[in-house]
């Protein structure tokens, strides 16, 4: 049984909730008022810059700094033995179950492990002179035998990187049901193949930043992060600076773009506020595009062994999942991605399965979490897969699906990889797509193309999400450091308005506008009344932060929660200034009216609220309730994406005609902000099915492409047109029945692109097993079939 | 990822900036556009002793008409290029060109000048100036010398120019030709992966003489593929030859792997963007283009 | 305890206003303009001319300010996103605004500049070239659809106004 969610159904009063409304965050952020981190130059402020090791793997043999302390504008030099004694390993926040912690350290201790990590720390009066003098440190270093491809890390004669570990192998986490190999044998087609997802990187355009600013004597540390979760910010930094929270502020008020790697504390904010400490200056530290791509952390690599058993009539009976995910060096605070495994079954059901997911370190920067967190992964292996067991079946790929989704009369469903589905009609949004996208028009002008000696494919890719958290208790089992639930402050101000304050820092997810919708609809004002103070821990209730898709789902239900209490203490003080019973009156549009006809505005009782002059017996001055919300369950949302291309057969070139996605997240608080999360998704997948990779040369270990000229990340000229489509059903077990947003559109586009290549190309019958999907790599799948002939 | 300190010097003419590129003995950096020096500078792959900004240096940046010559002046802008109204009725692979380099903020900066002497093996500016049979005319204390564009690149980001030279001018000729160009890039504005530039003189009977077909990202330099050419020439670029054409052009590359593609798939690329490039030849004579 | 550094003076006129500054020759114009003048609507995403976040316009037209030493800007006229700031949103920041054009907005001032320099030119473009003309900006939030919805609109109001909002 899934637990309902209580749900104010008797809601009468004006709702705010599903209007396309534009965002307030707008009104600084088109003026450049933003305040990014970089932004604020506070008095007397100093810079960092880091020598960063340029080796896959290399024992420091010693370190000379005299050259650099000598330099004018030169602050001060940390090297390992100077940070290493006096902070903690960074703590790991979503920790691999039963793996041990690789936690990493400051700067590296005695041997660096992968192509930059920091090795020495410079403080200098200006960004300038710290990397002049960076650039005078001798670092004798003695290079190591390294692995940089996951596969080759797991075989025996393989350098290891920990060596108290004995293995590159963190952990190997199993789940199962039912007797997959029974199944294959009684399967009448099986398919499988190995496929390797790329590297890639999250690349927000403000790169990872941090200004820590020491108060020498009061002894506290104020500290404006670009971070996603402000509070375990705080938390982390206590614990590895060895400080009292009391003692940290940490402030976040904007970020510009985060998308799961800004989570968590790393190695570069312990060091900038060591410094801070040492020389009771403020130091910044904003991370250059050099560094970023050979310190923050990067996502999605790994090899995927799969086999999908299917029978004639088209029904999966057995599908398995081994793979290996390459997370770098050591773990990184929320890494690695867990998704591919309690996600593997996708929207479908079948009796016998099973996932293996296998954390491999090799000597590469550690991966954290990536907008998807494994989603992408494995729904790319799966429906590819299942398009595969379609065409070898003779059956068409909507039927093969249609006929193996979970039903909307089947939920709630326990999936094998441990995941409970809520609600949702799967077929409904393949249907809409494959509608919208004109399939069987698509495939008689497919047969005239071919006619033609072009080559035409459709191709789609279907996806659940697992959405938010199923509570607390759940993450405790998994020994998170953090809760599922988000807390706000609802307090009314003496304007008639409402202030809301939320940990949740502004990171382009629009929050401002969309809590402000919630608390107004809650509450009975417009919102234009309400604002959201977000992202500082001094005034803002203990939270989680913004990340797995989670914010709204959690966020809603604390608004909820704290409104009503503040619009029902409201409506208390405005029956005894009215003097008219409670039950008479009615909060709309700011104004409490009583069915017996008196009237008073919110601003007259909220200011008699705070003066207190005339409250009602026993009911204590003020108008402002903290609530929590901890979910009851995950919410699931779905859909298809669906993509049109035409091949170039000879030179492997293909244009992307069309691409379309239909979802369901539920209730929408905002579509057009909806409609922008899955834009900028669905150009992420894109980026990664088509274009982006980071590429460490296997000789030499070396990173191949750490910059912006040479990570091939989509302008505005490289993407097609996104057609977007939905259907809304309503989440039973969510504030407001709302499902994630953030998320989705990250999930299904490599799948459908890749499908319509291998739709186009049948006639050749090439197999896709990677991303990403270049010109050149169709060329050689094709160049490989004609020279197998 | 700051730039190394330098010394910045401000050029007023032509003359000052060769006395200044003298007195750094080989040390200092020419700055114009910036588009591909600032860069370096930034991420400290390069750390001259000097800058000398031509910026401001006077006449530099003209576009004239000279009898059967267009002279482009080496500090005149690529968005200039594109816009020019006499580039785009006399020379009009030129304005095209610009297109596929970067984007409109590196347009508004990036220079002829600067591009050539770059010197970049995927450029797009070496490859037209190689097609069209362009001279770059050099300058230094010791007077000016003019050199064919086919002969001044001598590798990757490596030319004939001496560290006291510069580029002042690059002179194009200009006949009744048609020309074309066509580039595979990983993303828009991205340098190419390969690229072929081809230009030919429509003769009465519909055929073709003088055809120049140059191909970028194929070779440590830009190539004029001369034999390729000399075959197309006096043809009417019929499948056949175009295929063999293509085959020479193979034959005269000698194409990197890097992150962008193999060397193989470079190689694969060549015979197809021939083909397609002088089908657009084709096609724009047919459709009564210059 | 600062080093003695060589320094030029920087003479230029920003937003309509004279700005004058002794800099290092190194200093990046986009340092200049965010640290030295306080202006930090404009912001660095690279630095290797790639991403377009320092997107101004330099005598009317954009360029990429990391790409430009401050010492050039002398006698220069520069613009950036602080140009449009009124009590009121300018057409084109309400464009971006009523389009949800923007999400983290780190990129917008730059994508806002190089959009004011189009409507300038008042050239008419489809939608590719449109795109094309946009692509100096990279944007990772929006997938670049309604930055495309957003600046249509608003050349379309500046071409129904003679292009010169």
């Amino acid at each position: 049984m899934t637990e309902i969610v209580e749900r104010q159904t008797e809601q009468t009063r004006k709702s705010f909730i599903g209007q396309r409304r534009t965002r307030v965050e707008d009104e600084r952020l088109v003026r450049g008022l933003g305040r990014f981190v970089d932004d604020v130059d506070p008095p007397r402020l100093v810079h960092m810059a880091l020598v960063r090791c340029p080796y896959p793997r290399a024992r420091i043999v010693s370190i000379d700094a005299s050259a650099a302390r000598a330099l004018p504008g030169v602050l001060e030099v940390l090297l390992p033995e100077d940070v290493l004694e006096r902070t903690d390993p960074i703590t790991i926040l979503r920790p691999i179950p039963d793996a041990p912690a690789i936690m990493p350290r400051a700067l590296a201790d005695g041997e660096a492990l992968y192509e930059g990590q920091p090795v020495v720390s410079v403080c200098a009066v200006s960004r300038y002179i710290a990397e002049d003098a960076a650039g005078l440190i001798e670092v004798e270093y003695e290079p190591q035998p390294f692995v940089v491809d996951v596969l080759k890390a797991i075989e025996d004669d393989a350098p290891i990187l920990h060596e108290h570990m004995g293995t590159n192998v963190v952990v190997t986490n199993p789940r199962g049901d039912g007797d997959p190999e029974r199944g294959f044998e009684e399967s009448d087609v099986v398919v499988e193949d190995t496929f390797s997802i790329n590297r890639v990187s999250g690349l927000p355009m403000e790169t990872r930043a941090i200004l820590a600013d020491w108060t020498p004597g009061v002894k506290t540390l104020h500290v404006r992060a670009s971070t996603q979760a402000p509070h375990l910010f705080r938390r982390q930094l206590a614990q590895s600076l060895r400080l009292p929270e009391a003692d940290i502020r940490v402030t976040c008020d904007d970020v510009g773009g985060a998308f799961g790697l800004k989570l968590g504390i790393f190695a570069e904010d312990l060091l900038a506020c060591v410094h801070s400490m040492d020389l009771g200056r403020p130091v910044k530290w904003v991370e250059d595009r050099m560094e970023f791509f050979r310190g923050a952390t990067q996502a999605r690599e790994s090899v995927h062994q799969a086999k999908l058993g299917v029978s004639s009539d088209g029904l999966i009976v057995s599908y398995t999942n081994r793979y290996y995910v390459d997370a770098g060096a050591h773990n990184s605070p929320m890494g690695s991605p867990m998704l591919s495994s309690l996600m593997f079954q996708g929207p479908y059901k079948f009796p016998n399965g099973y996932v293996e997911r296998n954390v491999v370190l090799t000597n590469k920067v550690p991966v954290g979490a990536y907008r998807g967190y494994g989603q992408p992964e494995g729904s790319f292996v799966r429906e590819v897969l299942l398009d595969r067991a379609a065409r070898k079946i003779e059956m068409d790929r909507l039927e093969i699906r249609r006929k193996n989704f979970i039903r909307p009369d089947d939920m709630p469903w326990q999936t094998i990889g441990g995941a409970k589905y809520d609600s949702g009609d799967y077929r409904a949004c393949l249907d809409m797509a494959a509608e919208t996208i004109g399939y069987e028009d698509v495939l008689l002008r497919q047969a005239e193309a071919r006619a033609d000696g072009r080559y035409v494919g459709v191709g789609f890719g279907c996806y659940v999400e697992m959405t938010g958290y199923p509570g607390s208790k759940f993450l405790g089992k998994h020994n998170a450091q953090y809760g599922a639930h988000e807390g706000v402050v609802v307090r009314a101000n003496r304007s008639g308005g409402v202030d809301v304050y939320t940990g949740v820092p502004p990171i382009g997810q629009s929050t401002e506008t969309a809590f402000g919708q919630v608390a107004a609809t809650v509450i009975g004002l417009d919102p234009g009344n309400v604002r959201v103070f977000a992202g500082d821990t001094h005034g803002t209730p203990v939270n989680t932060g913004s990340f797995a898709s989670r914010t709204l789902i959690a966020g809603s239900g604390a608004i909820e929660r704290a409104g009503r209490e503040v619009r029902e203490k409201a409506l208390r003080v405005a029956a005894h200034m009215l003097d008219v019973p409670v039950e008479t009156l009615e909060l709309e549009d700011s104004v409490i009216t009583s069915t017996q006809g008196p009237r008073i505005t919110f601003e007259e009782v909220a200011l008699n609220a705070f003066y207190a002059h005339r409250m009602p017996e026993g009911e204590l001055p003020g108008l402002e309730a903290t609530a929590y919300y901890d979910p009851i369950s995950n919410a699931f949302a779905y859909g298809t994406a669906a993509a049109i291309v035409e091949v170039d057969p000879e030179s492997g070139e293909f244009t992307l005609e069309r691409f379309l996605f239909v979802h369901d997240c539920g209730t929408q608080v905002n579509p057009l902000l909806v409609e922008g999360q899955l834009h900028g998704g669905i150009a992420q997948a894109l980026g990664a099915a088509l274009f982006e990779e980071i590429v460490y040369d296997q000789e030499s270990g070396q990173l191949v492409n750490g910059s912006m000229i040479d990570y091939f990340m989509p302008t505005a000229a490289d993407l097609p047109r996104i057609e977007l489509g939905h259907t809304e059903v309503a989440s039973p077990v969510t504030p407001f029945g709302v499902r994630g947003i953030g998320e989705s559109g990250t999930i299904p586009p490599g799948a459908a692109v890749a499908n319509a290549l291998a739709d186009a190309l049948s006639p050749f019958g090439v197999d896709i097993n990677r991303l990403p999907l270049t010109a050149e790599y169709v060329w050689r799948l094709l160049a490989a079939k004609q020279a197998a002939r | 990822m700051k730039p190394a300190p330098f010394v910045y010097e401000r050029a007023g003419s032509v003359e000052e900036a060769l006395a200044m590129l003298q007195r750094y003995e080989g040390d200092a950096r020419l700055l114009a556009g910036g588009q591909s020096l600032v860069p370096l500078l930034n991420m400290r792959l390069l750390m001259p002793s000097a800058v000398i900004d031509v910026n401001d240096v006077p006449g530099l940046d003209e576009i004239r008409e000279e009898g059967d010559e267009v002279a482009i002046g080496a500090l005149t802008r690529y968005s200039r290029i594109e816009w020019s109204p006499t580039l785009v009725s006399r020379l009009p692979l030129l304005t095209e060109t610009v297109r596929y380099v970067g984007d409109r903020q590196v347009r508004t900066r990036g220079t002829l000048g600067g591009s050539l002497a770059h010197a970049d093996p995927t450029g797009e500016m070496p490859l037209a100036a190689i097609a069209l049979g362009a001279t770059v005319v050099v300058q230094s204390q010791a007077g000016r010398r003019a050199v064919p564009a086919e002969e001044f690149f001598l590798g990757p980001y490596y030319t004939v120019l001496e560290p006291e030279e510069m580029v002042v001018e690059v002179r194009f000729p200009v006949r009744r030709t048609v020309s074309a160009i066509a580039e595979h890039a990983r993303r828009h504005g991205d340098f190419a992966v390969i690229s072929v530039a081809a230009v030919g003189e429509p003769n009465g009977d519909g055929g073709w003489k003088s055809v120049r077909v140059a191909l970028g990202g194929v070779a440590d330099t830009p190539i004029l593929a001369v034999e390729a050419s000399a075959l197309l020439s006096g043809t009417s670029l019929e499948p056949d030859v175009v295929a063999r054409a293509g085959e020479m052009a193979l034959a005269a590359a000698d194409p990197p792997t890097d992150v962008r593609a193999s060397a193989d798939y470079r190689r694969h690329l060549i015979p197809i963007y021939v083909r397609r490039t002088l089908e657009l030849l084709q096609t724009r004579r047919s459709e009564g283009a210059r | 305890m600062t080093e003695t550094i060589e320094t030029v003076r920087v003479s230029v006129k920003v937003n309509g206003e004279e700005a004058v500054r002794d800099v290092e020759p190194r200093r990046q114009l986009v340092d200049f303009l965010r640290h030295d003048l306080g202006l930090t609507g404009t912001h660095v995403g690279c630095e290797q001319g790639v991403c377009g976040m320092c997107t101004v316009l330099f005598d009317g037209e954009p360029i990429k300010s990391c790409l430009m030493l401050a010492p050039q800007a002398d006698g220069h006229e520069i613009t950036t996103v602080e140009s449009l700031n009124g009590e009121e949103l300018h057409p084109l920041q309400r464009a971006f605004k009523e389009h949800h054009g923007l999400q983290c907005g780190y990129c917008t001032p730059a994508m806002l500049m190089t959009a004011l320099a189009l409507g300038r030119r008042g050239v008419p473009l489809d939608r590719e070239q449109l795109e094309e003309e946009l692509a100096g900006v990279l944007c990772r939030c929006t997938g670049y659809q309604k930055i495309y919805d957003a600046v249509e609109s608003y050349l379309a109001e500046t071409a129904g106004s003679g292009g010169t909002a």
